[in-house]
C-alpha cells in the first residue's frame, strides 16, 4: 500500500513539474516514480511493492504468451476435421492461498491453452478444471502448475506449501 | 480510406479471424464444456486483435484508455461467466462428454458445491433432515 501511494504521488508531482495534467504524464510520472521507489527500496521501504511489479510485468508478458499459444491451438482444433481432443475434469489442488490469488488463477486458466475452471472446493483447496487436448491428467495439472508458478510471486508466496490432496492421495 | 494499412488492420484482421473460428468451434466441438473453450479463449483474443487495431486507428490517449479499460473487463468478466455456465450446468447434471476421468464426480464433492438444500433433499430422498430452507415456500 506504501509503494503504490508514493509512486502515485511520485507521478502527480512529475505532472506539477511538467505543469500539464494529462494520461500521458501521468503514465511517464508513474514511470519515473517506479525507478526511483526502485533504486532506494530500502530507505523508503518499497522493496516487497518493486517486487511484486516485477513479478505482475513479468506474469502479464507470460500471460500474453500463454494467451496467444492457447487461441492458435484452439483455432486449430476448431477447423480441424477430427480434433484431438481429450476432454477430462481434473482436480487440481492448489498451493496459492487468498480469495484474491485463487480467483485470479480461476480466471487466468480459463483464458489459458486447453483449461476452464469450473468448480472449487474451499474444504479441500481444490479447484475443478474441464480440460481438453491434454494427453493425460498429470500432463494438464503440469500445465496448470506453470500458470501457478508465475502467479505465486506476485502474491509473495513462496512454492513451499504442501498440497493436502497430493499428500493424502 | 481505401489504403491498407498494415499496423491497423493486421490486428483487425487477426481479431475477426479468431473471433470467426470461436463461431466455428461453438457449432463443432462436442458439448457444452468443450465449447465454453471456445468462446472464452478465442473470444477475449479476437476482441482484443480488433481493439488493439481500433486503437491504432484512432492514436489517441482518450480512444486508448477507454479500450484498454473495455479490454480489461473482458479480460475480467469472460473467464468468470464461462466459469459459471460450466459450474452451474454440472451442478444441474448436465453429463460432459469426457475420454479422460471425471475427478469432481470421482471425489464425490459435486453434490456438497450445492448450494440448493431444497434440490439436494429431492435427490438424496428423505435422507436429510437437518437442512430447513431459509425461505418458507409462498
Amino acid at each position: 500500500m506504501r509503494g503504490i501511494s508514493l509512486n502515485i504521488l511520485l507521478a502527480i508531482v512529475w505532472t506539477l513539474f511538467v505543469g500539464e495534467f494529462s494520461l500521458r504524464e501521468l503514465v511517464i510520472g508513474m514511470l519515473l516514480g517506479f525507478a526511483i521507489l526502485s533504486v532506494f527500496p530500502l530507505s523508503l521501504g518499497t522493496g516487497g511493492y518493486v517486487r511484486r511489479t516485477l513479478a505482475a510485468v513479468r506474469f502479464a508478458l507470460f500471460f500474453a504468451r500463454e494467451l496467444t499459444a492457447a487461441n492458435v491451438q484452439v483455432a486449430l482444433w476448431a477447423l480441424r476435421p477430427h480434433p484431438p481432443l481429450h476432454p477430462m475434469i481434473i482436480a487440481y489442488p492448489l498451493r496459492l492461498s487468498g480469495d484474491n490469488a485463487q480467483t485470479v488463477l480461476a480466471a487466468t486458466i480459463t483464458l489459458m491453452p486447453g483449461s476452464v475452471a469450473m468448480g472449487f472446493n474451499p474444504e479441500r483447496n481444490v479447484l475443478y478444471a474441464h480440460v481438453i487436448g491434454a494427453r493425460s491428467p498429470r500432463a494438464a495439472r503440469e500445465s496448470l502448475e506453470k500458470v501457478e508458478n508465475a502467479l505465486l510471486p506476485l502474491y509473495g508466496q513462496s512454492a513451499s506449501q504442501t498440497d493436502p490432496v497430493e499428500t493424502s492421495a | 480510406m481505401n489504403d491498407f494499412n498494415a499496423a491497423r488492420d493486421i490486428p483487425i484482421l487477426l481479431g475477426a479471424f479468431f473471433v470467426l473460428t470461436a463461431a466455428i468451434g461453438l457449432v463443432r466441438f462436442p458439448d457444452l464444456y468443450s465449447r465454453l473453450h471456445a468462446s472464452s479463449k478465442l473470444i477475449t483474443l479476437g476482441s482484443a486483435g480488433i481493439f488493439i487495431g481500433v486503437g491504432l486507428e484512432f492514436a489517441q490517449t482518450e480512444a486508448l484508455s477507454r479500450l484498454a479499460a473495455v479490454l480489461l473487463f473482458q479480460f475480467l468478466t469472460t473467464p468468470l461467466s464461462a466459469y459459471l455456465i460450466a459450474q452451474a450446468a454440472y451442478l444441474r447434471g448436465l453429463e460432459p462428454l469426457l475420454e479422460g476421468p471425471d475427478e469432481w464426480n470421482a471425489l464425490g464433492k459435486a453434490a456438497l458445491l450445492d448450494r440448493r438444500p431444497e434440490e439436494l433433499k429431492e435427490e438424496e430422498g428423505e435422507g436429510q433432515m437437518e437442512q430447513p430452507s431459509p425461505q418458507g415456500k409462498g
